[in-house]
């Protein structure tokens, strides 16, 4: 084995336990949905351009059902998980807080949190005002 | 009395490490694999310079849509939004931003797991490149009836 291999044979050896991995996979998986979501959001805003004004509009009333309301709040969730994780990961490569990565990946996912709250609060609020009287009637 | 001797084998000379002709190394990961794996060093750049332009875009993005909530969602919201230029420069640098960023790591993902040869992964890069650069002019085309005002 050459030396540079050598070094690099216990790569990855401690990756798969504790809070790192955990950040880790959630990363990917929010990074997969935002990346399905990305197209999904072009096709919609496109549908404009292939049949008029009123096919977006319509998509508009459709998403303000409560249902798709949660959906985004769960996509907000996606966003800011994946940024916050994200801002922790450059902070690395500027080799800032690499001794208290753990502590940096917590005040990154408080910052998460909170800011989750501004957009639940909105969300809630929504659906309480728009959605009293019951949950039915999609589309 | 047998004594036996048990020779031991003969020690292979010990091979100067010029870093080339690398022994298979079944079982875990080479240092060339890891290397490769890594998708280059535009790739890692790129990623971070579109993640800054993300955070500060989506922010704006976000905010301007969910909280600040400028008027109901619907093809004239927009049509006044895009009405200013600063969101004009926030949202087309978006779309460029996202599509770079969101494909780069799709590619990461099937570096990991998929694609060892050096002619697949050129092929990944390219094909992704194009499709990425139609996307781009696909979102403009859907874009411009807001901005060519």
């Amino acid at each position: 084995m050459s030396p540079v291999d050598a070094a690099a044979t216990n790569v990855g050896a401690g990756n798969w336990k504790g809070l790192g991995m955990w950040a880790w996979l959630l990363f990917r998986i929010a990074g997969i949905v935002l990346v399905v979501y990305l197209f999904a959001h072009i096709g919609v805003i496109s549908s404009a351009r292939w049949s008029g004004h009123s096919t977006l509009n319509s998509a508009f009333t459709l998403f303000d059902h409560p249902l798709f309301v949660l959906l985004d709040l769960l996509l907000v969730w996606a966003v800011l998980f994946h940024a916050l994780n994200g801002v922790r990961i450059l902070l690395m490569d500027f080799g800032l807080g690499i001794h208290r990565h753990k502590a940096v990946f917590v005040v990154c996912m408080l910052v998460a949190v909170v800011s989750l709250g501004f957009f639940a609060f909105k969300a809630f609020s929504y659906i309480a005002a728009h959605h009293a009287g019951g949950l039915g009637g999609l589309v | 009395m047998n004594a036996q001797v048990v020779e031991s084998p003969p020690q292979a000379p010990r091979q100067p490490a010029t870093g080339k002709d690398h022994p298979p190394t079944t079982g875990r990961m080479s240092a060339s694999v890891i290397d490769q794996s890594s998708g280059g060093m535009w790739g890692w750049l790129l990623q971070r310079v579109t993640a800054v332009v993300l955070i500060v875009g989506l922010l704006t993005h976000l905010v301007a849509t969910h909280i600040f909530n400028l008027g109901r969602l619907s093809f004239l919201n927009i049509d006044h939004r895009l009405a200013s230029t600063f969101f004009v420069v926030i949202d087309v640098s978006l779309l460029a931003a996202a599509i770079f960023h969101g494909l780069n790591g799709a590619r990461m993902i099937v570096l990991d797991y998929w694609l060892e040869s050096r002619a697949s992964r050129r092929a990944l890069s390219i094909a992704l490149w194009v499709f990425g650069s139609a996307t781009f002019v696909y979102g403009m085309w859907a874009l411009w009836p807001w901005i060519s005002r």
